[in-house]
């Protein structure tokens, strides 16, 4: 049964566009939220996570990285607007490992502010692609 | 009347600029096809977020951001004119330089133009307030570079050095057409018309998390750089666009010249022919007789 569409949108790309769903993961910033069919209208701002979708018994189960962004929810239509996102089947995990290992020594090193928070966002998103190129096996 | 040989370097030296032509049409067209995905996909995030924008700040009472504040007092203006670095795209050029033109001619704000791309600065720099002129490391800026610029432009709104920032670029229609347009990035002023139908159509308000003010707030600089993102997709794929149509027409006007002077060229063989042919006959017959 499908019973609402989800669409990732990113500046860069349009990730996915109206996929079926049952039921839906988001990360907000105050943490996971579920949508379900006729969830209220909602706008919600998101943190860095994964937004999973359920297709249930009819479409496949979709896994997706999302930094920052804002998730909107209106008449069984979601709308997930993102700095950045990538399918699970996307990411090159040797290249994320090696993101995480570099962001992870640049910390290390005594940093300007700036950098600081650069980096650590970097270690965030490198951390949330291996997080998600795990979860295919 | 010309000879044939003359006739002859002729078409060879149009034979080569047909091939220069030919390839430039070629490489705008691969040029485009990138451009042009470039764009279409961002323009849904775009739109939706500016909707998204639109319908959340209608609904919601008592919000102030510094980018919404419309300071009617203030006259000064920037425009961001985004064109090309190259010619020879037709009339890409020279009609954004002509909106331009007749925006100044009408509008009776202060403006000071900032450029992106020469040739427009080049056509019309000595009859305005020139700005800063923007380059950019690689031919086609980075969105972090354009980031920077959005930066530089809303600090200035901010500050209050300016009353409205604008920006003037070619939007892509297709791929054998554009229009130049001016529009106004800052404010975000919103329609009151908007406004109400916008109150209309949802009679409900959003549960929203964590709170209205933190998300638009986020929202609203993330629009304005998109904003001006996107006029950059959209001058560029343009000027791709145009320059692959003027040179698909100057592909065809070698092709047309080709043909006609080979056809002068013809002739011109077959008269002399002819003459020499009577000549010899003409100089038989009289031994002859």
């Amino acid at each position: 049964m499908n019973n609402y569409t989800v669409d990732i949108l990113t500046p860069s790309k349009i990730v996915a566009k109206g996929i079926p769903a049952e039921s839906l993961l988001v990360p907000t910033v105050r943490g996971q939220i579920n949508v379900l069919k006729d969830h209220t209208h909602i706008v919600s701002k998101l943190g860095t996570g994964i937004v999973t979708v359920f297709g249930g018994e009819d479409d496949p189960d979709r896994y997706f990285s999302v930094t920052t962004g804002v998730c909107k929810v209106l008449d069984n239509k979601v709308i997930i607007l993102a700095n950045t996102s990538e399918e699970d089947h996307e990411i090159d995990v040797q290249r994320a490992k090696e993101a995480l290992k570099h962001a992870q020594e640049q910390l290390q090193s005594s940093l300007s502010d700036e950098e600081l928070t650069k980096y650590r966002r970097k270690v965030e998103r490198a951390q949330l692609r291996v997080q998600l190129a795990s979860y295919k096996g | 009347m010309a000879n044939i040989k003359e006739l002859k370097k002729k078409i060879k030296s149009t034979k080569g600029t047909l091939k220069i032509t030919q390839a430039m049409k070629l490489v705008s067209a691969a040029k485009l096809n990138k451009a042009q995905q470039a764009i279409q996909t961002t323009r849904p995030y775009a739109t939706e977020l500016e909707d998204t924008i639109k319908t959340v700040s209608a609904l919601v009472q008592n919000y102030e951001h510094e980018y919404l504040k419309e300071d009617v007092e203030n006259k000064k203006a920037a425009l961001l004119v985004i064109s090309a670095n190259k010619g020879l795209c037709g009339g890409y050029n020279s009609q954004l330089a002509k909106k331009v033109r007749q925006f100044l001619g009408e509008t009776d704000l202060d403006v000071k133009v900032y450029f992106i791309g020469k040739k427009v600065r080049d056509l019309i720099k000595t009859e305005v307030n020139e700005g800063k002129f923007y380059t950019f490391e690689k031919q086609d800026a980075s969105f972090l570079e354009i980031q920077e610029v959005g930066k530089e432009l809303a600090e200035l709104f901010k500050t209050g050095e300016v009353g409205k920032v604008l920006v003037a670029y070619n939007i892509f229609e297709s791929a054998i057409a554009f229009t130049p347009t001016v529009s106004q990035l800052l404010p975000m002023s919103l329609d009151e018309q908007v406004k109400a139908e916008l109150q209309e159509k949802f009679p409900f308000d959003f549960k929203y998390d964590p709170n209205p003010k933190e998300i638009l707030d986020t929202l609203i600089p993330e629009s304005f750089s998109t904003s001006l993102w996107t006029a950059q997709l959209d001058a560029n794929a343009a000027e791709h666009g145009s320059r692959m149509s003027a040179m698909d027409s100057a592909v065809r006007n070698c092709k047309d010249a080709i043909r006609s002077q080979t056809l002068t060229m013809n002739k011109l063989r077959q008269a002399a022919i002819t003459t020499e042919l009577i000549e010899v006959v003409s100089g038989a017959e009289s031994l002859n007789a």
